[in-house]
């Protein structure tokens, strides 16, 4: 992770710029084609309340390389990281399944782990505070460790070569309600 | 499997309801692990209205979003809705972000932050508690009334004692909960009945854990958790605070590591992630085979005399000389377990030098050679020696604590706890702040015993002078048990060789002839009678859920138990600190507190002394015998009367800090105990010894007739034959078992959490990449594990000669014989377990790695050696959590 651009605090304005440039804050009602085992259309209709971001390119992805990216807003802890794994993994897009997209703070206690991406072995973590780690093959479920929730996970459309986020399932550590980032 | 096809097991809510400002707030600590994290409930009506974001709306008194570390984060985990007074409420636990011991911070586990999970919610997995009493009737259990149930187990229990004596009526109960609960039982089995045939959950028998250390003098809770923060060097034996203990790593090991430099020596056969971080920050693994610990011990302590890094002065102070030894000051009074250890000469010296020449002149102690015995290199046993030991450039010495768990003293218990305490006593270790000794503990410590255990009783007799208590399994298994009540453990799959103990119970159960199938209360009595009398036996059940099979296979009669926050109780953690568990909803359906049950029942047996009318009444009777115990906390009621209050209203106000025992009274002042063992202490109030507290010589000394320590030999040939029965054989593997980090004991509230489910749908093996490829096995594919070889000592065994009852001595005496047991899992290949070793689960309900685990005690001491099996392991199939992405998975955990 690059401090100078994106923190957990929220995104610079620069990073903040290019999402809305992206289309960020369009509310999306598509048939989620990446997690169809849960339902489409109810799904569709929880997701109905998030923003549809652009966060990328499935052709600009390199595998292994974590692309940060913030959602639903630029609020605390909206940090949250696109990366194409290589493997197949839950809720993966493109041909190979395999690109996913979490928010990448600790569900622990909240540290940012955006720079914690273990390149081969589809991992997030140690968590720089109390070392757990995460699986993003299986819907950010925890491998080892402390935290009390899966990492959320962004849902992902792909139309095109662009890249969607269109909700998230689970909540994002430090919030009552994902949507709700300032008191 | 394509990704199409994958849906989170667990999908929570995206938001939560806060609680508002004016929700009701109540302390308690955590249910699970010995740390016992402080907790904060919040209590609100479920209609609302909820708090809000801002710090004046919510009772948090925060801001959201909160900001990393902000501690008391209320996720969906944290949050779900109960019933109290007939109201329903929306409830949020979380670790206490204002705690100032313990958690500080508010730092909690995986186990302890789901834990409003485990409150009882009709809408969620906790729908199936148990709510009425029941009756097993043509072997359908069926709901009855309290009297109706109770008359009849009260009428069967004066039938046993009347006709069979009180040693055919047993109690297996749990040392884990709370005091008032733990001193009921006690009461009812040992000072109303008076039987020697009772047994804790985690033993065959009432015995020491860690006899060793007794035997030399260390109090085996004798630490501060912030002595983890101030060591130089920590050895951590048979344990991984990060997998089991979490908030003393989170807090306090991280403490050390990060703002001490702190270095960690593990002995573990597994690399676990507190391992590789250890390693890491440059600290040490000692990837031992199971049971192999004494002779590195030996060897370590070897390297160290060889430099003459021991701390000659504290050896000089505090431990026992020619003289003192020679006397009898220092050994113990006859008829102890000190006695009986030292008959034969096997384990006492003479003080220091006896003790070094011993040592010296062993063939184990040779780093070389513990180094072959334990698999590891011997190089590391000298970095051991000098990371523990070396004095620092300047020549100070270095502040080191050991700390230990199963893994040690569950494979080989009287050497592996004799010889990491004799270390301990060369490193000066105890009493000193970062120069502890001490336990890190599983459970928590809410033992409370109302009366002393029976010894005289108890028939087993062993060569010498001393009795043992009863190994409750093996006289279940005799068949000299009529009645038992079991509360609160699962008894069979906590117990070692468990496959052969469960075809005990069936025997004497199901498969008697007496079987009950009428609804008529005398007809009921009257054929549990005919069982009893015709060699059977009767089980009953006192639990939070129907557990299978005690539960549901074998109980007559299961009666519904209250549990944690239906009930003010108190318990102490393992730095003995004192707190009351607040009451914040009501129990379901007719549940009661085990406190009461055990009060319904004795009061129908006819017993004096039960009409307790709320839980503080119990707590305060149980005060005084907890007096010159480790966690003495009779002062909270001594001063509670003086000040007019309920002693559990005056634990209240100390909240989650608690109090820290052993308590004393200095005038109308509470003094607390920061650590044992602390020969520097000046706050000793003068009040003398004896009185509403008593001065336990532990407090300023160590726990022997001198007040110092004991350096005892720990020969490894009296090891070496059950050693060598155990080692692996041809294609068998090591099978050592211990806890995982996601999990809390038997999976009892894990199993209905589909956040945790997720993650441990069924039992894993640890296996290592180059065993598994010689089987064909893959991380995902189901393995059968399994013995024919698994020794279980049976019938009762008088010894008379030396020898007699050691491993060969009972082989030859046709004490021994050879049952199969068990159990499956999925195999989880990884580097991190040692070439050689699998690692499963502890306690998995449906596959029990203990059923491969020997029966046969240690013989000096009575415990299980837990973590020693060995078993063929194969390939049966494949999983479906090989490929899907909604369940388990398989990813290194040493990833740092």
């Amino acid at each position: 992770m690059n401090e100078n651009e994106s923190g957990p605090g929220g995104a610079c304005m620069k990073r903040r710029a290019f999402l809305f440039r992206s289309g960020a804050a369009a509310v999306s009602t598509v048939v989620l084609p990446a997690l169809p085992g849960m339902g489409g259309e109810a799904l569709a209709a929880e997701m109905a309340r998030y923003p549809r971001k652009k966060i990328g390119r499935l052709s600009v992805l390199k595998l292994d390389a974590p692309v940060i990216f913030n959602y639903p807003d630029s609020g605390p802890s909206s940090q949250s990281v696109l990366v194409k794994l290589g493997v197949p993994a839950g809720g993966g897009i493109g041909p190979g399944e395999d690109v996913v997209a979490f928010n990448s703070q600790c569900t622990h206690m909240g540290a940012p782990m955006a720079g914690n991406y273990q390149a081969g072995y589809q991992v997030l973590g140690p968590c720089a505070f109390h070392q757990t780690l995460f699986d993003l093959t299986r819907h950010g479920m925890v491998i080892a460790g402390h935290a009390t929730e899966s990492l959320p996970q962004v849902l992902l459309e792909l139309k095109g070569d662009d890249i969607f986020a269109v909700g998230l399932i689970g909540l994002i550590y430090g919030r009552h309600d994902n949507l709700v980032s300032k008191a | 499997m394509s990704a199409k096809d994958s849906s989170p097991l667990y999908r929570p809510q995206d938001k939560v309801p806060l609680p508002p400002a004016n929700a009701e707030v109540f302390t308690t600590c955590c249910d699970y692990c010995v740390v016992a994290c402080g907790m904060k409930v919040y209590r609100w009506p479920a209609g609302g209205p909820h708090g809000g974001p801002k710090k004046s709306q919510n009772a948090l008194k925060k801001d959201y979003p909160l900001p990393p570390l902000a501690g008391g984060w209320i996720g969906p985990n944290q949050v779900t809705q109960a019933t109290y007074r007939g109201k329903l409420y929306n409830i949020a636990v979380v670790a206490d972000p204002d705690a100032k011991a313990v958690n500080i911070g508010g730092t909690h586990s995986i186990r302890g932050g789901c834990i409003a999970q485990k409150v009882y919610n009709p809408r969620s997995p906790t729908r199936d508690r148990l709510q009425n009493p029941m009756v097993r009737v043509n072997d359908i259990l069926m709901p009855v009334s309290w009297d109706f149930a109770l008359d009849i187990a009260a009428e069967v229990s004066k039938h046993v004692l009347a006709n069979h004596g009180e040693d055919a009526w047993a109690m297996k109960y749990y040392s884990y909960q709370f005091f008032e609960n733990t001193y009921a039982a006690t009461k009812l089995a040992l000072k109303s009945i008076g039987t020697p045939a009772i047994a804790e959950h985690d033993h065959p028998s009432r015995v020491d854990a860690a006899p060793g250390w007794t035997d030399i003098g260390y109090d085996i809770f004798g630490a501060a958790y912030e002595d983890f923060a101030l060591a130089d060097c920590i050895l951590l034996s048979g344990t991984d605070p990060y997998e089991s203990k979490t908030t003393l790593w989170e807090h306090w090991f991280l403490e050390g590591v990060n703002a001490h430099k702190t270095k960690l020596i593990f002995v573990n056969p597994r690399r676990t992630t507190g391992v590789a971080y250890a390693e890491k920050n440059g600290g040490l693994h000692l990837d031992v085979y199971p049971g192999s610990d004494t002779p590195v011990h030996m060897a370590i302590m070897r390297v160290i005399l060889e430099n003459g890094w021991e701390d000659g002065e504290f050896i000089k102070n505090w431990t026992n000389n020619f003289w003192e030894t020679d006397s009898g000051f220092g050994r113990g009074t006859r008829n102890t377990p000190w006695q009986w250890r030292t008959t034969w000469g096997m384990f006492q010296t003479n003080g220091f030098e006896d003790w070094k020449k011993w040592l010296l002149s062993q063939e184990e102690s040779k780093p070389e050679v513990a180094a072959r015995i334990a698999g590891i290199d011997p190089k590391k046993i000298v970095l051991a020696a000098e990371m523990l030991a070396k004095p620092k450039p300047n020549g100070e010495r270095i502040k080191t604590t050991i700390c230990m768990e199963k893994g040690n003293y569950w494979s080989n218990n009287y050497l592996n706890t004799v010889s990491i305490g004799d270390l301990g006593v060369i490193l000066g270790c105890g009493g000193r702040p970062g120069q502890a000794i001490t336990r890190l503990g599983g459970h928590q410590r809410g033992g409370s015993s109302a009366a002393p255990y029976p010894m005289m009783k108890s028939p087993y007799k062993v060569p010498g002078r001393r009795r043992l208590e009863i190994d409750l399994d093996r006289w279940v298994e005799s068949g000299h048990v009529r009645y038992a009540q079991v509360i609160g453990t699962t008894w069979i799959q906590s117990m070692a060789g468990s496959s052969a103990l469960q075809d005990a119970f069936k025997r004497y159960t199901k498969l008697n002839a007496h079987q009950v199938r009428t609804l008529d209360k005398n007809g009921i009595v009257e054929t549990l009678k005919k069982r009893v009398d015709s060699g059977g036996m009767v089980v009953v059940n006192q639990e939070i859920y129907l557990r299978d099979p005690i539960g549901a296979q074998y109980a007559d009669i299961v009666l519904p138990a209250a549990t944690w926050g239906e009930e003010d109780f108190v318990r102490a953690n393992g730095e003995r600190r004192v707190r009351l568990y607040s009451k914040f909803y009501d129990a379901p359906g007719e549940a009661l507190p085990d406190w009461k049950i055990i009060a319904l029942l004795a009061q129908k047996m006819g017993f004096e002394g039960y009409d307790w009318k709320d839980s503080n009444e119990v707590f305060e009777e149980s005060c005084r015998f907890s007096r010159g115990s480790r966690i003495d906390h009779n002062a909270i009621r001594v001063i509670a009367r003086r000040k007019g209050m309920r002693a559990h209203d005056l634990l209240r106000t100390y909240g989650t800090t608690g109090l820290q025992a052993p308590l004393l009274i200095d005038g109308e002042r509470i003094v607390e105990t920061k650590r044992l063992h602390d020969y520097q202490r000046k706050d000793i109030p003068d009040t003398g010894p004896e009185g509403m507290t008593i001065h336990n010589k532990r407090l300023l000394a160590f726990n022997s007739h001198t007040g110092k320590l004991n350096l005892l030999k720990s020969p490894w040939r009296h090891w070496a034959d059950f050693y060598g029965f155990m080692q692996p054989k041809g294609e068998e593997l090591w099978v050592t078992s211990g806890r995982i980090n996601e999990l809390w004991q038997s999976g009892f509230d894990d199993e209905r959490r589909p956040y945790v489910r997720q993650r441990w749908p069924a039992n894993f093996l640890e296996i290592h990449p180059e065993d598994a490829k010689a089987r064909g096995i893959e991380s995902g594919d189901w393995v059968a594990v399994e013995s024919d070889r698994v020794p279980v000592q049976t019938g009762m065994n008088l010894g008379v000669k030396d020898g007699e009852l050691w491993f060969d001595g009972l082989m030859k005496r046709g004490h021994i014989k050879l049952a199969s047991g068990q159990f499956t899992a999925v195999a989880v290949v990884t580097p991190a377990i040692k070439q050689g070793v699998t690692f499963t689960n502890f306690l998995e309900m449906n596959s029990p790695a203990n059923s491969i685990v020997p029966r046969v005690p240690d013989p000096i001491t009575q415990n299980y050696r837990f973590k020693l099996a060995r078993a063929s392991v194969r390939r049966i199939g494949e999983s479906p959590y090989k490929r899907e992405f909604a369940r388990m998975s398989f990813k290194r955990r040493d990833l740092v």
